[in-house]
């Protein structure tokens, strides 16, 4: 790629939020059963995304898609961060409520720190340990079923690598941090008491390593960065645990998040802005017209190893 | 006699990471030198949480603190709150470093001027964003090059 000058180079990936979410489950015949009947989605497909494996596509009433794609060899995400988040209507809520309880699929109402799902305190999880949440929003249509994907949530093994990547290499703004503020410590001490349910991922207890002051455990709130991506958000959480990336030399797979972008140059852009800070990316990719939802798509993964894609979809396809 | 050298580095308590980094990086010059407890290994080694910044040749540690610390009023730009840093620019670079920090909204009380004999000129005196008391002055033997501490024998 030819040098560019600091004018060329673009400050941010300009996508209008997520296109769809690429969703690993056990059984996909169960799976594709739960997501369309219990939350109201469309099957509109299967195998219609490259670098998603056998899969089913289903759509929401927003034009955003789930992708549901079996991996047996998944790993258990249920005590960690990682979660879906989805805009419903209170009627659709009240809905899916219905049917959850029906299914004897437990409701938790722990809570998550970022101010703005302060009141969104709804969260199962489906047949495969995949934590699903339910945030209500004025503008969602569906008076029955999931309206749209609100937001997704990622979980890396270095924060400060994480913000770096999002926030000045692709320019997505900072919507909330967590772990870098006394106050954020304090209140999980009320969560060690028993006097807070917080959702997985958002606290811990610390073993103190040292002896040299003392060795003790310390209820600790857990590194959370959340950035505004169009319409989306997207959560990083620090990982706990070591856990296994995709080999670097991959590119794009699944789970996956993928964002839309409005046309095939902003792909071009997007592509100038990782080759600029020498990221790995495959792509821009233009699909023939047997992929019927994407026309393009630029495949890459952020610095935790999670799956990331920019896309365009194809006129009438959402 | 101990016998210790010099100051090795600071360990500043502070409220919030980030405002704290963005003060003592953006605005006084310091340079982000490392985070802990923003991996995955140090929270499994319960490590602390804190960020490093250098100042020069001088290493700060931003300690975030598990409890809100007592702090001095708002008012008040000037004291002694367990402890002060104090920090150095040159003559020539003082007045531009006050501009500085009222283009950035930074309140802090002087120029204060110290006595001819002494060795300081003028100082100012500040807070950081966790309120920590700090000190920006200049030097009328800017020009003396001071020695470490002599080595101690070895025996």
């Amino acid at each position: 790629m030819a040098t560019m000058t600091l004018a060329e180079r673009p400050s941010t990936l300009d996508t209008t939020g997520i296109a769809y979410l690429a969703v690993e489950v056990g059984d996909l015949d169960r799976a594709v059963d739960f997501y369309s009947r219990v939350l109201g989605l469309e099957l509109i497909g299967r195998d219609m995304l490259p670098f998603c494996g056998t899969h089913a596509a289903l759509a929401t009433v927003s034009g955003q898609w789930v992708v549901l794609t079996p991996n047996p060899a998944r790993a258990d995400l249920s005590e960690t961060g990682v979660h879906q988040g989805y805009r419903v209507s209170v009627a659709a809520r009240a809905a899916i409520t219905r049917t959850l309880l029906a299914e004897s699929i437990e409701i938790r109402t722990y809570t998550e720190d970022r101010p703005a799902e302060a009141k969104d305190n709804f969260y199962f999880f489906d047949l495969d340990g995949n934590r699903l949440q339910l945030v209500t929003a004025k503008d969602a249509a569906s008076q029955t079923a999931i309206s749209g994907i609100d937001h997704a949530a990622v979980q890396t093994a270095d924060m400060m690598w994480a913000e770096a990547f999002y926030t000045e290499e692709l320019g997505l703004p900072v919507d909330h941090r967590v772990g870098w503020n006394t106050a954020d410590y304090v209140r999980a001490r009320k969560w060690a008491a028993g006097e807070e349910d917080m959702a997985p991922g958002t606290r811990r207890l610390d073993q103190r390593y040292t002896v040299m002051v003392n060795r003790k455990t310390v209820p600790r709130a857990n590194m959370q960065l959340y950035v505004r991506a169009g319409s989306s958000v997207l959560g990083v959480y620090l990982a706990n645990k070591h856990f296994q990336e995709p080999p670097e030399e991959q590119a794009a797979g699944a789970p996956r998040i993928a964002l839309a972008v409005a046309n095939r140059g902003r792909l071009d852009s997007a592509a100038r802005l990782l080759a600029s800070h020498r990221r790995s990316f495959e792509g821009p990719v233009i699909h023939p017209q047997s992929v019927p939802l994407v026309e393009a798509s630029l495949y890459f993964k952020d610095s935790g190893g999670n799956f990331l894609e920019l896309c365009v979809a194809r006129k009438g396809a959402s | 006699m101990a016998g210790v050298q010099s100051l090795s580095h600071s360990g500043i308590c502070v409220h919030d990471l980030k405002e704290a980094e963005d003060f003592y990086c953006g605005i006084l010059g310091a340079h982000p030198h490392a985070g802990v407890n923003f991996i995955t290994e140090d929270t499994i080694k319960g490590r602390s949480v804190h960020k490093s910044v250098v100042l020069e040749d001088y290493l700060i540690a931003l300690a975030l603190v598990g409890d809100f610390m007592p702090m001095p009023p708002d008012e008040q730009l000037w004291g002694a709150h367990g402890f002060r840093h104090a920090f150095t620019v040159a003559r020539n670079r003082f007045d531009a470093t006050l501009g500085v920090l009222r283009q950035r909204g930074i309140r802090f009380e002087g120029p204060i001027d110290h006595p001819q004999a002494g060795p300081f000129g003028q100082s100012i005196y500040l807070k950081d964003p966790s309120g920590n008391f700090l000190e920006i002055l200049w030097r009328r033997d800017e020009a003396v090059a001071y020695d470490a501490a002599p080595v101690p024998d070895a025996d």
